[in-house]
């Protein structure tokens, strides 16, 4: 009886929202085109061809997108909860150690590796998430507390310094072909696609779907709406929030697999910030920091804009001083923006 | 990056920093019995079993001070009768003065640091100092002459070594224009000034070598390669390719693989050399890094001049200078060998 009351009324509320849910992605995808039309503006020319817009410059935005984007689409699961996670950086360092340590100390596979690694940034998100609930903690202050101890977990592992990746047959070489699936490019209709891409677009969709999709993800959306109320309509609210933690682990995890093949090493002092960078293309994205109001898309955008900005300022060699101010403004004016539509 | 850091530490940090501030102001006077400017005793320093020594350092997470406290440690290792005890303050000045206020509770014999930032910390070496325990400064100093010596390198020598080898590069290829870029150090801190000072005396003398493009890349692997990227994209013309470290070399070199040009005409010289695994003799070793220059931490000539102050009541020179050497294929791994003691690692192949 009381679920059918509840029902009837979150309805038409389901309707209002996915409305507003349409306003916001519209609002990202206009900011991004405007930052594309100025960047392309603004580009360097040369032997008459705009730098900016040329195929490969256009990959490598999407290229050094990715790692952003995959974690920032875990964060905005936790934060669409009504939850944060700031430990996602060291995840990622924790991982990325872990990677170059199964494969060249331990002489792991490809396979091992991967599900490693994310069995890893997995199980550090469902820590994340029980602690949380299990004790009544906020998130914030749990996630900053793991940041601490995955950082710490990984120097000990690393022993203090980057753990080398070199890629080969032989002992102490990581094969081959974590390189090729991670950090190669595809050929797809004569262009030289970068692997991360693929991972970006892939977890986009997947997450995507859960979210519109699924009753987790109606779930999702009503726990951060109204705790109370999703907890009076009969959702596991604990669940909910310990999933959302493993799923945003577990991306950070994915996003070290691409990180370490990118950057040839495991190192326990990458990382560092990504859980800010990931926070900004959320909130650039049009996802509210209180919960229940965002998706997945719009954080995708985030990060394309924000590695747009980072692409065109530095083709266009500004200092880095200008760099910093201008990604503060432009996160500041998206909110402000969305505050103007609501 | 420092926002996570001082969420973290900060507020432990000030809790200790309040919890002792006031046994420091009662002890902060000069006790007037160590000679100004050495630190020791007049009656010099009585003969111990053992001594203590501390060693402050401003953040372990930065390989090349994560390599100066190993450095430490095997140098001490050869001296039985020396403890060494290591403090981290993780690239916070207050957690640092902290660390060394530790130290002097735990009764320090000898002090060695390695200072986060020089004004902060003047004010508690000196207090070390007063007390009559030596200091040894590495790397970046402290204001005044409150401390028994200071141990480090001259950036501006080291990028203006870099800058000539780069000028001779040039001028050998017969290139002209020689068209550099430079991949900097976190924007305003010394040594990112002192080494792209460095290089632009170094390439004076060749006037076809001009830098080009110049981005900042916080000293992080990580980021040089999305800013080399796009310094690729917009500058493919490059024939040196200079680095405020070793890391940012690594990550241009894989930019520019990423961006399809060919290694072998790019001269890539990064600085630091640090015989760890991840460090550059390796990679010019391993044929990545075509030169690249040691900036000597300090931490082995550290110990030296402990043992002299504490065992042989010597007075060290209030300054040393560190010399550099050049890091290239002919002489990698000999280097390597003389820092790592020995052929503690065969070369795996590139």
């Amino acid at each position: 009886m009381e679920q059918a009351a509840l029902e009837q009324r979150t309805v038409p509320r389901e309707n209002s929202q996915r409305a507003l849910d349409i306003l916001l992605r519209f609002q990202s995808v206009f900011g991004l085109i405007i930052i594309l039309v100025l960047a392309a503006i603004l580009s360097p020319v040369r032997d008459g061809n705009n730098v900016f817009l040329e195929p490969r410059n256009l990959l490598n935005i999407i290229r050094f997108a990715s790692e952003n984007g995959i974690i920032a689409i875990g964060v905005t699961l936790v934060i669409l909860t009504g939850g944060i996670d700031l430990s996602v950086g060291a995840v990622l360092a924790l991982c990325a150690v872990g990677a170059a340590a199964f494969m060249t100390r331990y002489d792991l596979g490809t396979l091992p590796t991967v599900l490693l690694v994310l069995a890893l940034g997995g199980f550090v998100g469902i820590v994340n998430g029980l602690v949380t609930t299990r004790f009544n903690i906020q998130s914030f202050i749990t996630t900053l507390a793991m940041l601490g101890v995955a950082r710490g977990v990984a120097s000990l592992w690393s022993g203090g310094y980057a753990v080398p990746l070199a890629f080969g047959d032989g002992e102490g070489l990581a094969p081959a072909r974590f390189k090729a699936i991670f950090g190669g490019q595809v050929n797809l209709l004569g262009l030289e696609i970068p692997a991360p891409v693929f991972y970006f677009l892939g977890v986009g969709l997947i997450a995507s779907f859960l979210l519109r999709r699924t009753g987790f993800g109606r779930h999702v959306y009503a726990v951060g709406g109204n705790e109370t109320a999703a907890r009076l309509s009969g959702v596991n609210v604990d669940r909910v929030k310990v999933i959302v933690f493993a799923i945003s682990g577990l991306l950070a995890g994915l996003a070290a697999l691409l990180h370490a093949a990118l950057v040839n090493q495991g190192s326990h002092i990458d990382g560092n910030g990504y859980e800010l960078n990931a926070i900004a293309a959320v909130v650039i994205g049009g996802t509210s920091l209180a919960g229940g109001v965002g998706t997945v898309v719009g954080s995708m955008i985030g990060a394309l804009t924000l590695s747009i900005l980072d692409n065109i300022l530095g083709l266009r060699n500004v200092q880095s001083e200008y760099q910093a101010i201008l990604k503060g403004v432009i996160i500041v004016l998206a909110v402000v923006i969305q505050r103007q539509r609501r | 990056m420092t926002v996570r850091q001082w969420l973290l530490i900060g507020p432990l940090v000030l809790l200790l920093a309040i919890s002792s501030a006031p046994a420091a102001s009662g002890q902060s006077t000069p006790t007037g019995d160590a000679a100004a400017g050495t630190c020791i005793p007049e009656g010099g320093i009585p003969e111990q079993d053992s001594y203590l020594i501390g060693m402050s350092q401003a953040n372990e997470g930065e390989p090349w001070r994560q390599a100066m406290n190993d450095q430490i440690s095997s140098a001490a290792a050869a001296h039985p009768e020396l403890e060494v005890v290591f403090a981290d303050a993780a690239q916070n000045n207050a957690k640092q003065v902290a660390d060394v206020e530790n130290f002097l509770q735990q009764g320090i014999d000898l002090l060695i640091i390695s200072p986060n930032e020089a004004a902060p910390l003047t004010d508690v070496v000196a207090k070390v100092c007063a007390e009559g325990v030596p200091v040894i400064v590495l790397d970046r100093k402290v204001e005044g002459d409150q401390f028994t010596m200071w141990i480090g390198a001259d950036n501006e020598v080291i990028g203006q070594r870099a800058g000539e080898y780069a000028a001779a590069f040039c001028a050998e290829q017969a290139l002209d224009p020689c068209n550099i870029i430079e991949i900097r150090g976190l924007e305003g801190s010394t040594p990112a000034k002192e080494r792209g000072d460095g290089i632009r005396a170094g390439i004076a003398a060749n006037p076809s070598a001009t830098i080009i493009a110049e981005q900042n890349a916080d000293w992080l692997r990580e980021k040089a390669i999305p800013v080399s990227q796009a310094m690729f994209q917009a500058n493919p013309d490059v024939d040196v390719v200079y680095t405020h470290n070793d890391p940012m070399t690594e990550a241009a070199i894989i930019s520019a693989q990423n961006a399809g040009l060919n290694l072998d005409e790019i001269l890539f010289i990064g600085i630091d050399a640090l015989p760890t695994p991840d460090g550059g003799i390796r990679s010019v070793i391993d044929g990545r890094i075509d030169a690249t220059y040691v900036y000597p931490t300090g931490g082995a000539e550290a110990i030296d001049y402990a043992v002299q102050i504490l065992e042989q009541g010597e007075t060290p020179p209030a300054e040393v200078v560190l010399e550099t050497e050049e890091v290239v294929d002919e002489n990698a791994q000999e280097l390597f060998d003389k820092f790592t003691g020995g052929g503690a690692e065969a070369t795996p192949a590139a």
